[in-house]
Parts: C-alpha cells; structure tokens; sequence
C-alpha cells in the first residue's frame, strides 16, 4: 500500500532529513515518504503528533476534527492561532501544520470521524486516533487491521495518558544489529597484532515478526483467569483507570481491588 | 507518579517565576513551546548559533525561510505565536560570555540547559552552584535520553562523576598502523590542516619513525626518538611548506602520500609481520578506472579511481580558496564546506584502500568526520517534556521528589521505556563542587609550558573559562592572568622556571564561576609518549574507567583548538551531545552510530556539527541509592537495577 514510485530522496530532501537518515535509514526514510496517515482528533496530544508526523516527512498527513477551537485548545496546542476561536479545529491547525514541513501533503478535514464511512479508512497507511470514544475505537481497529492498515489509539487524562497500537497479526520488519566480529583463529595473533578488523561500525539487518492483538482483546482480558492474575501485578494502574472511562462492564473498582488482592 | 497538584498555588508561581533555558536547538525549541503552554510568563533563551537546513527536521519553531537566522531570535519569535502575553528574552549569545554572570543567573528561579558540548554544561553547572539555583539538566542522541536535576548541596553536580575523556588514538596509528576507517579520517582532517588549515604538531600526517613497534630492539627506539625530534621526525620542512613548494599539485601530491610515504612504511617492517602491509597506489595506474555508484549521491561508494579525481578536484578547489584569502592564509575544516568535505572524504578512503579496508561513502564520512549525531523530534520532545514535569516539582517544593529519568530505546524486562532513579548527593572529592576542591596532577615541569597548563589542563580538563593561577608559594606569584595580554611572556616559558616543582601548589581561579581549585604538582619523567599530564587522587570508588587517562593520547582536533573559548560571533564550537546511556538486558547496546562518534573541539561556521559521548551508566546506577526492591509498586517505580 505504500507507495514507493519515487525511489529517489532529492537533495533538498536529503539535506532535511539528513539526521533521521543517519538514524533510521534511507530505506525507512523512503517508506515514510510514501505513507498516508490519518490523524483522528486535534486537541492538545492531536497536535503533538501532527508535529511529529509532519516533521518525520509522510507523504501525506489528513487533520480530521469535528469540533470548534476553543478557549482552552489554544492552551493545550500550538497549531491553532489564539484568533482561530469559533472556528474548525482541523482547519484552524492547517496553516501552521503546513508550514512545519511543505514536502508533506497536509488537508484537513472538518467531518467528525465517528460519521466517516469504512472505505473512508482504507485510503490510508496508518491511522492515529486521540480522544476518541471506546467504540469507534474498536471499530476502527477492527476494520483497519483487517486491510494490513497501522492503528494508533491514545488520550490524555491531565498526568495520566495511555497508548495503543495494533501493528497487524503478522507485522513484519528489520533490525539493525552490529556484525559479528568472529575472533581470528590465525595462531599469528599476538598480543600487539592488529590485524585489519572488521569495520565495528557495520551492521546487518535481520528479519523479525511481531504479533499484535485487537483492541478489543486488550479491553477485554479476563483478569480472574490464571495467566491474566499473575501479571495483575505489572500492570499499570492507569489500564484500570481507562476501562473506567470506557465501559460500565466491569468497574474500575472491581479491578482495582483484583489488582491489589 | 507523585502527586503534584496544580493548585492556585503553583500556577501564580508558573506566572510570576522566571526561567532561564540555555540552547534553543532540538530540545530547546520543544522545552520553549511546554513552558510556554504550561503557562511559564517570563522566559529568556540564550544560543549562540544560527539555524541550518539539517535542524529543520526536529527544531521545529524554524522553518526554511530562516535558515543563515539567529536561532534564540526567531525561537522567541515563533514561540510568542502561540502565546502572545508571554515575555521571552532572546540572546544571540554565548552562556560562557562574562555578561552572564552570578548576578544574571540569580535572576532565575530555575535554569534549563538544552545544550549540546560538555564544555557549556560545565559552565552552566559551576555558574549555577555559585549562584544556587536549580539546574535540570539534559541531552538526547538518536532514541536515547536522559534528564536529571543538580541543586547545590542536595545533588550531584554536573561534574561530581568523571566523564570519559574524548576517545582519542595514538599517533602511531594514525600514522602508521590504522586498522579501522575512522583512523584514516582522523588522519585526513590532520592532512587538510597540515595542507590548507593551521598546522599542528599533534597532527602530524607522516610516517612515524620513532613508533615504539616499529624498532626491533629497545635501544633502537631510542636512537630512532632522539633523531627523529632532532630532525622533526623525516621532514626537514613542514608539509604545507613542500606542498607549496610543488605548487599543490595534486598528483605530486597523491604520489607522496599514498606512494612514497606508503613505501617508506614498508621499509618498517616489524610492523607489517603480524599485520595486513598495505599496498601503496599509483596514479598513473589507475588512470581512468572504474568510478561506478548509483542511488544517492552521497550514499554511493565510489570506484577507487572516483576517489582519485575527488582528491584531485578537492584540491585545486582548497588551493584556489587559499590563494584568494591571500598570504599567510588558513582555512579551517568544516563538514558543510563541499570541498572540505570532499578532501576528506577522498583521502581517508584512499588511505583505507591502502590499508585493505573496505571503502566508505561520502555520507558515511561525514558522520564520523563530522561527529554527527542523529536526531529525531520526537526524542527531544519526550525529554523536553520531563524537563517541564521535573521543573513543575521543583516550583512547588517538591525537590526530594526530583529523578534522573532515561529515554530508552526498547522497554526493559519490567516493560518500561522510561526509568527513573533517586538523584545522588554530592561527591566529597568532586573538584568542583566539594568545599575546597583539590586535585592532583602528575606533569614534568620541565617539558609542560604554561600555555598548557591554561589551555590544556585548567581549560580543557577542568572546564575553566577564563583562569587566573597563582603558585603557593609565599610570595603568591602570579603564572596566569585571566586579564587579556598581562601575563602572555609566561606562555611559552616552563612550570620549572618559576620553581615549580614536585610538591608545589597552584592555587586556579575562575572568577565568573566562581570556582577555586587547588593543584598539587606530581612531578614525574614517566609519562607516557604523548600525554602530557594525568589527572591523579579521585577516590578509588570514583576512580574514570581505565580507557580515559592512559593509552589513548592525539586528541582529534580539527584545526582550531581553540573550542573553550566561544566566541560570540556565530561560529560556533563543536560539540558532543552528553548522554549517558543505560543498558538494558534487552538491548543489543548502543547504536553502531554513536559509538563511533568522536568529539572534536573547533569553532565551526554553522549549528549542528554534532558530536557524541556515550558511557554506560550501570557503575553509576550500582552507586545509586534506589533503594525500592524489585517488587516494589510505589508510584515512582524505582527499580534497583543490578
């Protein structure tokens, strides 16, 4: 689904970029050049990600919000002008989003994303949703990972936040690791030998596969059952604390008291 | 997490503090728009660089249309878009400038670096100390980051643990006996200096002829040292002066140094019996060969000959460059200057030709040459904002509260990507911040000048910006004069000229940091080839590990030395991005790109010449006093880490 047709980086590019480069490499660099992304939701943490997306160099970022700036999102995002208040959140965020970064495609899109069609979905790489409500959410990433697509969950809740991410049931990938140096079996290596080495800084790619679950199962684990209880203990409070602002079906009591049983 | 409330209370505080955040690059223009949202009023920001196309991908308040601009000048700028009521102060500026002085920094509530050389976080540190303010401290590189808080008298200060010195190799493999690419680029920014730029006698780009591996008997290497520093080591005239001579033709040129010298190497044969030899090039040989490459340009390695004519041309552009600046003209490395870049490039791959290495792409050498460290927004961003979370504790009292907090790049084994850990108190020995610092210094008088002990001991080891030096003894003689000009007869002269001896005091001031420290002198003849002192009597437990003081020597300077001394123009130094990495059971350890990474210490014409350090943090870590077991569910979820 990505896009790979301009297998070139320009130089303007690569003079831009050239840190990232050096970090992740031209072949991630190349694929991110040909994602489209979805960003769900234009708040405080919607703006975060906007940055960062656009600075990345996706070829394509759509800004999706319903809702009207207002007196508090001016605190909470830098996207939006303080003068923007009234208006749409998305395409009040637009102009400064742009201009982080004119090699990306940005539009914004002022629908609300709980109203959007499933094929709406499928138009892109990646799909980011901030502040979104438990349902879309499952649905969303249900219909997503069906098609190979990337999700993306999270909210903020003051010093509490949570993320989520569903990279597929079969994500595969690379990752870099330092060659092997195998020491010189030559009897000749005395103690001032110093051979020709291999180059310590090279590297070698090696191919890895992650399997992610839905959504829906990470909401939904049984937490009475035996493997569930015995990592009761390593998870974080905060899992309790969003089930509550989620669902009524179990109670954040509930599993609070399960986790400190 | 502790529970800090964001009462009435702290948001008058918020609004009437006054905060001081020094760099305004990749951390700093994130650290500008938290404070600014959070609802910080009175903020003022000091860099002293300009912006440049490769900070566009992360220092986000910058776009293209103000690259060549003042970075403080347009951070505030753009910051002020989103929160127009705030009062922010911009300084094109150095922090080391004495404007900035205890006064000034007494004017913050809490100061922020956003830094990216150790030399400025130093000064920053002591300046903070003598004017008893916070300071929350920070750096970044790649995926990995860290921030920490210093408060006089509670927590270590920035220098209380011993930083690992600037890798650096011996001159004799640079000269004779490289094994790996980054010794032939150290080698290729020596030649540029010694051809085109400010010539060095630490640089020396010739064979070594007194290298201790070379002789077959011990008594040879003594014969072979003594000639060579009578006869200035096989030359008898410098390199710029026979490179003028021949009119810096570049093939004379090529057919020394990758010819003759490589021949005269040869006839050292002691070297080469347990080593590869390497195989000196011809260039009316290779004439006209392969070049070869496709992809990006400065991603390809080129054919043999490539490099060939890339000396070639690299050369008569630098020769021309020299000409235009006229007599007595010095041109000074830097990695965004093209054909600077190209020199390098192509001599250090034809010297690992040579030396049967594998070749190495333009952007590849840039990295090394350039110590560059990659950057990303998002690591600055998530550092930044644990900066405003610890700065938020500390406005509110709340200082025992205060961590150290590491970025990581893979969740650890209890699934944690972010790891705090109990700040640690003072050092008793630390020589900056303990009551009356001292240290020891093993020198010989009578070969150590006292330029040296100002630059490369009182400036470069111990952070000292502008020093005054008196000796104890009696008579309260004065060596060094901070003032400009008073004390310059004494420069050249030796510590044993004015009775320096083994035993003997030195009392070193730095007025504007306030800082005293006491130097005892060890006199010693045993030093090792090429070190010019060694830094003695840190408690044992503190001792730096072994690799800093005693083999590795050449620092890799690229030119200008003179990096302790900033200047307020927008050349700035270069600088090596402080982190301290921990490793994790999951992590395959630091990334082949910054522990490559090599410090250099220049001015430079643009930002963004970055360099990396990296040191496991585990020793510290054991020293910690994280007391919580491992099964602890406190809320701050420290974890002992063994």
């Amino acid at each position: 689904m990505i896009e790979k047709e301009d297998p070139v980086i320009s130089e303007e590019e690569a003079a831009q970029y050239d840190r990232q480069i050096r970090l992740w490499g031209l072949d991630a660099q190349k694929r991110l050049r040909g994602s489209r992304v979805l960003l769900a939701g234009l708040g405080g943490l919607g703006a975060e990600v906007a940055k960062n997306l656009i600075l990345a160099g996706v070829k394509g970022l759509t800004l999706l919000d319903h809702e009207q700036v207002s007196e508090d999102s001016c605190r909470a995002q830098f996207l939006a002008p303080v003068t923007a208040q009234g208006q749409n959140r998305a395409k009040a965020s637009l102009e400064r989003a742009q201009n982080l970064n004119p090699m990306v495609e940005v539009h914004a899109d002022s629908d609300s994303v709980e109203e959007k069609p499933d094929d709406f979905f499928l138009q892109f790489d990646a799909v980011c949703l901030t502040g979104c409500s438990r349902d879309l959410m499952v649905r969303v990433d249900q219909l997503c990972s069906q098609h190979n697509i990337k999700v993306f969950c999270g909210d903020v809740y003051g010093y509490y936040g949570y993320m989520f991410c569903n990279l597929g049931k079969e994500h595969n990938y690379v990752e870099e690791k330092p060659k092997v140096v195998k020491p010189s079996k030559d009897s000749d290596d005395g103690p001032e030998g110093k051979k020709a080495k291999v180059d310590p800084t090279e590297t070698t790619m090696v191919k890895k596969m992650a399997s992610f679950c839905s959504l829906k199962e990470a909401l939904e684990v049984d937490w009475t059952s035996e493997k569930a209880r015995a990592g009761l203990k390593r998870t974080p409070v905060d899992y309790f604390l969003l089930q509550g602002t989620f669902t009524e079906r179990r109670s954040t009591q509930e599993l609070l008291l399960l986790r400190w049983s | 997490m502790g529970a800090i409330r964001k009462g009435g209370e702290l948001v008058d505080s918020l609004s009437s503090s006054k905060v001081l955040v020094v760099g305004a690059g990749g951390i700093g223009c994130e650290l500008l728009k938290n404070l600014v949202l959070t609802g910080f009023k009175n903020i003022e920001v000091i860099d002293l660089d300009t912006i440049d196309v490769s900070n566009l991908n992360r220092q986000f308040l910058f776009q293209k249309k103000h690259v060549g601009k003042s970075k403080a000048q347009v951070a505030k700028e753009s910051a002020l878009q989103f929160c127009p009521s705030a009062n922010i102060v911009a300084y094109h500026d150095s922090i080391m400038n004495p404007d900035y002085n205890v006064e000034f920094f007494r004017k913050f509530m809490l100061v922020m670096n956003a830094l990216d050389n150790r030399a400025a976080r130093n000064h920053v540190n002591r300046m903070c100390l003598a004017a008893d303010i916070p300071l929350i401290e920070s750096g970044t590189a790649g995926y990995l980051g860290q921030v920490t808080v210093i408060k006089k008298g509670m927590t270590e200060c920035y220098e209380c643990q011993p930083k690992p010195a600037q890798k650096t190799f011996p001159g004799c493999t640079i000269r004779n006996t490289p094994s790996e690419p980054i010794h032939c680029i150290v080698w290729a920014k020596y030649l540029f200096n010694q051809l085109f730029g400010e010539e060095d006698a630490d640089q020396e780009v010739s064979p070594d002829t007194a290298d201790p591996e070379a002789a077959w008997n011990p008594e040879e290497t003594a014969t072979r040292a003594t000639a060579s520093e009578k006869d200035g080591d096989i030359k008898r005239i410098s390199t710029k002066e026979w490179a003028r001579s021949t009119g810096y033709d570049p093939v004379k040129l090529f057919n020394k140094l990758f010819k003759d010298d490589i021949m005269y190497l040869l006839t050292m044969d002691k070297l080469w019996k347990k080593r590869k030899a390497p195989t000196p090039l011809d260039w009316q040989q290779l004439e006209n060969s392969e070049t070869a490459g496709s992809g990006l340009k400065d991603q390809q390695v080129l054919g043999l000959w490539g490099y060939c004519e890339l000396f070639q041309h690299s050369v008569e552009t630098l020769r021309s460059q020299l000409q235009e600046k006229g007599e007595g003209a010095e041109l000074v490395w830097d990695k965004d200057d093209p054909p600077a870049m190209d020199f390098v490039t192509a001599a250090a791959n034809l010297r690992m030709h040579i030396f049967s290495m594998k070749m190495k792409s333009r952007f590849d050498v840039k990295s090394m040459a350039g110590n560059i460290i990659p950057a990303i927004a998002t690591t600055n961003a998530v550092i930044a904002g644990l900066i405003v979370l610890e700065g938020l504790k500390i406005l509110s009292g709340e200082l025992e509260s205060c961590r150290t907090i590491f970025l990581n790049k893979c969740p650890n084994l209890r699934k944690k990507l972010l790891v705090p850990c109990v700040l640690d108190p003072p050092s008793a020995n630390c020589y900056v911040c303990a009551s009356k610092p001292e240290v020891t210094v093993k020198v010989n008088v009578h070969k150590t000048m006292v330029l040296s002990l100002q630059d490369r001991i009182l400036k470069e080891r111990f952070g000292m910006v502008a020093p005054d030096v008196q000796i104890e003894d009696g008579k309260g003689t004065i060596l060094i004069s901070s003032e400009e000009g008073e004390t310059e007869d004494n420069n050249s002269k030796f510590l044993s000229d004015f009775g320096i001896r083994n035993g003997s005091r030195l009392q070193a001031d730095d007025f504007l940091q306030d800082y005293t420290l006491l130097i005892n002198i060890l006199h010693t003849e045993e030093l090792e080839r090429d070190v010019e002192f060694e830094v003695v009597g840190e408690a044992p437990d503190k001792a730096p590990p072994p690799q800093t003081n005693q083999e590795e020597v050449n620092s890799i300077t690229n030119g200008n030395k003179d990096s302790a001394q900033p200047s307020t123009s927008s050349k700035a130094p270069e600088e090596d991005d402080d982190i301290m990495i921990v490793d994790s059971d999951e992590e395959e350890g630091v990334s082949s790109s910054s522990a490559a990474a090599v410090s250099s210490t220049t001015k430079r014409k643009h930002s963004d010449a970055e360099t990396g350090e990296t040191s496991t943090k585990r020793p510290r870590m054991e020293q910690s006093s994280a007391a919580a077991s491992p099964n602890d569910d406190d809320d701050d979820d420290i974890i002992a880490l063994d």
